[in-house]
């Protein structure tokens, strides 16, 4: 009998009827999927001795204390820290955004170019460390401006308050020091003022849906005193005085009175004049905000050279001339400002877990090289200086510094009182000429590492830093991908439909390409890509 | 004409099965014998030993896997009988005091955290829940190694640790092994 192409196929399909019976795909789907979490470049942690090394996690203000697990001198888990960020710090060095080389050479000899009539200026977007310090006295010495977001920033006291009115602020989410607004939390009556349906919004006292200071005032604030409010309102400065909330002004580690007789004085960026500057140094590398580029870009001269020293290419590396690498947490030792609900002053650092890049440049080391000012050094003189003022039980410097390194955190005294009339002018909005209104998400100024996205982002913890979201009516007939329009500018966007958002309303992701064009109050309007 | 067509049909399924269970196996996995005979029945009858003297938590409570040949070298620095593996041991690692590669059968990925000490000293789960009754076995078995993984196939699978964790309504969330 002749074997047919009919007799092939019916052997054929048996066959892979058959196949479906046995291991074989199932064992190759899994196997290949496997196969896939071993490819070359994801970091194998060594076989050997465990050790745990304990420090402060240096990714925002809050400090959070870390203690981290190592495999021989390799961190494989971080513990302690309050959020997706901190539990995943040890991953950013291997971030596949990560910038590890730059054009240093080339920065290096465009400010060679520099004659000292040349206006420049730094901006620093973490004031209050030591690097912050040598940036001052760099520019003190090149006769430049130190350019900080906030010059009068303010410290709150949770735990003197009965009544607390949060406008607009992630109060609960990603505000304060994650324990100590938690440990004050029980004390006082929270009111939240806001459009969105936060989890501070859910986890409040009371909630307000209403854009901005409410109106009126709620009677708590004045009969369950004493009360703060917090928020970004320009009317909150007065309104706290006149609460005699308990403000203070942030407070700061000491630091050597020579560094200060050097130091520039802090500028606020609105004053600067426009077109003034021709060199400019931005220090992203471990930012606690982000200044919009729109606000940055007009005080440039037109010829002016921008060097940021960036961890990833997505902030101001994109405007810049040169994006310098610049060391992440946990590859440098570095210290951490005070938070913003730290009264007293606070001295931590956060010691190195892995060794950086060879080609990374520290923003500070660059600033001092240029300045010819002394700062190698800087962290340890001011930790002496510290030592000196209040050794506490630590009777040698040595001793002191050593336990700083191992995540030791130095309490000073409590925080000055609050100048209100230094507070900074309220930056202008846009008028409302679009349909939406923007409401900004907790702004969160750290990568994310890749393998938190499961948890953080595709869980919808958070809403992605390049994702709106509208409620379900606003997005109805929207693409996923999108493009978000303010009177500054275009971004492209990922939209996200979620009923926690009013309709009228968009909530804004925290990518650095949003908060170029758009900040809370702002019009906006989201179209099809 | 249509039984033929079953009967093709039908040789073709029983073809792929065969293939799939008897064929595929040997293809896909790698078997690797253990660098030596290494009997623990014996070293429980005779020596009266327990899983933990040679697998111990260190003082800091991780636990020290595999032993290393100072341990086996405490008792072999010389025969103890007459034993070929045993002499073959001697004379291949101890003598010359090299490690033995051992091939560890439950070897979990790198990115699996997995704490022995709570698992033993807290939970009092008995060695053999996970392992099988290693401490009977006369011969080593054979470690067999998927060529595509490089897993081993004796590995404790995700699935087993959940089932384990439901049935004593423990944590399962993702970062209590993934960290």
């Amino acid at each position: 009998m002749k074997n047919t192409r009919r007799d092939i196929f019916k052997f054929a399909g048996g066959a892979a009827a058959g196949a479906l019976l046995t291991p074989v795909p199932w064992r190759l789907i899994k196997d290949s999927s496997l196969w896939s979490e071993n490819w070359p470049g994801i970091p194998r942690p060594a076989r050997g001795e465990i050790r745990t090394k304990t420090t402060n996690c240096a990714l925002c203000p809050a400090g959070c204390p870390v203690r981290a697990r190592c495999v021989g001198d390799q961190p494989v888990s971080l513990a302690g820290a309050g959020c997706a960020f901190g539990v995943a710090a040890h991953h950013l060095p291997y971030h596949p955004a990560r910038l590890r080389k730059g054009p240093v050479a080339e920065a290096k000899a465009a400010l060679a170019k520099r004659s000292p009539a040349d206006p420049i200026a730094i901006l620093d977007l973490n004031p209050g460390r030591t690097a912050s310090w040598t940036f001052r006295r760099a520019m003190g010495a090149l006769k430049g401006t130190y350019i900080a977001p906030e010059t009068n920033p303010v410290a709150y006291d949770l735990h003197a308050v009965r009544t607390v009115l949060s406008v607009g602020t992630p109060l609960l989410e990603a505000w304060g020091t994650p324990a100590n607004v938690i440990a004050a939390r029980e004390k006082f009556y929270l009111i939240h003022a806001g459009v969105v349906e936060t989890r501070t919004a859910m986890l409040a006292d009371q909630w307000i849906r209403a854009e901005g200071l409410p109106d009126p005032l709620p009677v708590a604030l004045r009969e369950n005193g004493p009360s703060v409010v917090i928020g970004d309102a320009p009317e909150i400065p007065e309104l706290n005085r006149s609460l005699g909330a308990p403000v203070y002004a942030r407070p700061e580690a000491p630091v050597p009175e020579s560094w200060k007789k050097q130091a520039a004085p802090v500028t606020d960026l609105a004053v600067v004049p426009d077109r003034s500057v021709r060199f400019l140094l931005i220090d992203e590398s471990s930012a606690a905000t982000y200044v919009p580029w729109h606000r940055i870009e007009p005080k440039l001269a037109g010829d002016a050279v921008v060097i940021t020293f960036a961890v990833a290419r997505g902030g101001y590396a994109r405007h810049a001339t040169y994006a310098l690498p610049a060391p992440v947490f946990p590859e440098t030792t570095e210290d951490i400002p005070a938070a913003i609900d730290q009264t007293s002053e606070v001295f931590r650092l956060a010691a190195p877990l892995v060794a950086p890049p060879a080609e990374v440049v520290s923003a500070a080391e660059f600033a001092s090289v240029l300045a010819d000012v002394p700062a190698a050094g800087a962290l340890r003189e001011r930790a002496d200086a510290i030592h000196k003022l209040s050794p506490g039980n630590f009777a040698a410097a040595d001793d002191f510094w050593k336990a700083l390194l191992e995540g030791y955190v130095w309490r000073g005294a409590p925080a000055g009182p609050f100048s209100h009339a230094g507070s900074p002018a309220p930056v202008p909005r846009a008028p409302r000429e679009l349909a939406l209104t923007a409401a900004g998400a907790a702004w969160t100024p750290a990568l994310l590492s890749p393998l938190m996205t499961k948890l953080y982002e595709e869980s919808n913890l958070r809403l992605p830093p390049n994702a709106v979201a509208l409620n379900p009516r606003d997005a109805a007939g929207l693409p996923q991908r999108a493009v978000l329009q303010t009177l500054l500018g275009k971004c492209a966007v990922r939209v996200v439909a979620d009923p926690a958002v009013p309709p009228g309303t968009v909530l804004t992701g925290s990518s650095p390409g949003i908060r170029d064009i758009c900040s809370p109050g702002d019009g906006a309007k989201v179209v099809a890509a | 004409m249509k039984l033929r067509g079953t009967i093709l049909f039908l040789a073709g399924a029983l073809a792929a099965l065969g293939a799939g269970w008897l064929g595929f196996p040997r293809v896909i996995y790698r078997t690797q014998a253990q660098p030596v005979d290494f009997s623990h029945k014996i070293h429980a009858d005779k020596a009266g030993s327990k899983c933990e003297d040679c697998h111990a938590l260190r003082a800091d409570g991780s636990f020290a896997g595999t032993p290393t040949l100072d341990k086996c070298s405490g008792c072999h620095a010389a025969a103890m009988g007459d034993s070929a593996a045993e002499k073959q041991f001697i004379e291949k690692y101890v003598t010359p005091q090299r490690e033995p590669a051992w091939l560890v059968y439950a070897r979990q990925p790198e990115n699996v955290y997995f704490s022995h000490a709570v698992h033993v000293k807290r939970a009092n789960l008995k060695c053999e829940r996970c392992h099988g009754d290693q401490g009977a076995a006369a011969a080593p078995r054979a470690h067999v190694e998927d060529r595509i993984s490089g897993y081993s196939r004796d590995l404790l699978s995700m699935d087993a640790c959940i089932a384990c964790h439901s049935e004593q309504h423990k944590q399962n969330s993702c970062l209590d092994c993934h960290k």
